[in-house]
């Protein structure tokens, strides 16, 4: 495997999303984590920016299953010429409750960190679904 | 690979000086809240949360400190946080969480102010 000469990473395109589905289990978020840094890091992402949108796809998924007892978080990865969107939703809301906020303003602080971290974001819950999305460019895609 | 989330007690003499490492988030929130209450009821002093090895901090896991700090000032107990790593300090920046807590880089820093 090869690198470019000017020493920066290595672009390289994902032509098919790249799709995750998780049990709605606390320990198994660091798999949506885990995915995104290795998406991040194959557009080109640089440390930070991979750093950024580990946290970033993080708290999409802690938002749409907030209150959730049960189901499945679905990913989708999709990348977008030096960017990457995620989408995550949620199946089976048998067991779902409105978001409350969190004891200490948990949610705040998740929309606070989307906010700064990602280029755009949303969350919606309407028709029994939850779904989340934001959408990351890489600084040197934007600059060249 | 990082390492593993782990709350450890140190020996200190005048605060109680417990060392976290690992990834905090929500599948570790709950054993974070135990370990940083259990400090605070045992009521020995300042209690002065090292975050030197935490590698990764979400909005579940700054949830329980800002809890914790509630729960020490509701004690009279001061709650003092340690971290140097930008990429952490960032998130409670970005979060204006520096406004709330004494943040300082080292665990002797924290202590004289």
């Amino acid at each position: 495997m090869s690198s470019p000469e000017d020493g920066s990473p290595e672009v390289r395109t994902i032509s098919e999303p790249v799709k995750l589905s998780i049990p709605v289990q606390s320990d198994l978020i660091l798999l949506a984590r885990l995915t995104a840094a290795t998406v991040a890091s194959r557009v080109g992402f640089d440390v930070e920016e991979v750093d950024d949108l580990r946290l970033a796809v993080d708290e999409l998924c802690v938002l749409v299953a907030d209150g959730v007892g049960a189901g499945r978080l679905n990913l989708t990865f999709i990348t977008t010429g030096g960017g990457v969107e995620v989408v995550c939703t949620l199946d089976n809301l048998g067991t779902a409750v409105e978001h409350d906020g969190g004891e200490h303003g948990e949610r705040d602080l998740s929309v606070r960190i989307l906010d700064a971290l990602v280029d755009e974001h949303s969350q919606e819950f309407e028709n029994g679904q939850r779904r989340g999305w934001l959408r990351k460019r890489s600084v040197r895609h934007e600059h060249s | 690979m990082d390492e593993a989330f782990a709350v450890d007690e140190r020996e200190a003499i005048g605060f109680v000086h417990l060392v976290v490492q690992g990834e905090l988030d929500v599948a570790t929130a709950t054993a974070l809240r135990e370990h940083l209450y259990a400090a605070v009821d045992r009521g020995r002093g300042p209690i002065v949360v090292d975050l030197l090895a935490v590698t990764f901090i979400d909005s579940t896991a700054l949830g329980v400190l800002i809890g914790t700090k509630e729960h020490s000032d509701q004690r009279g107990i001061d709650f003092l946080l340690v971290m140097e790593e930008p990429r952490i300090l960032k998130i409670f920046e970005i979060t204006g969480l520096t406004e709330l807590f004494s943040i300082a880089p080292t665990v002797a820093e924290a202590v004289n102010r």
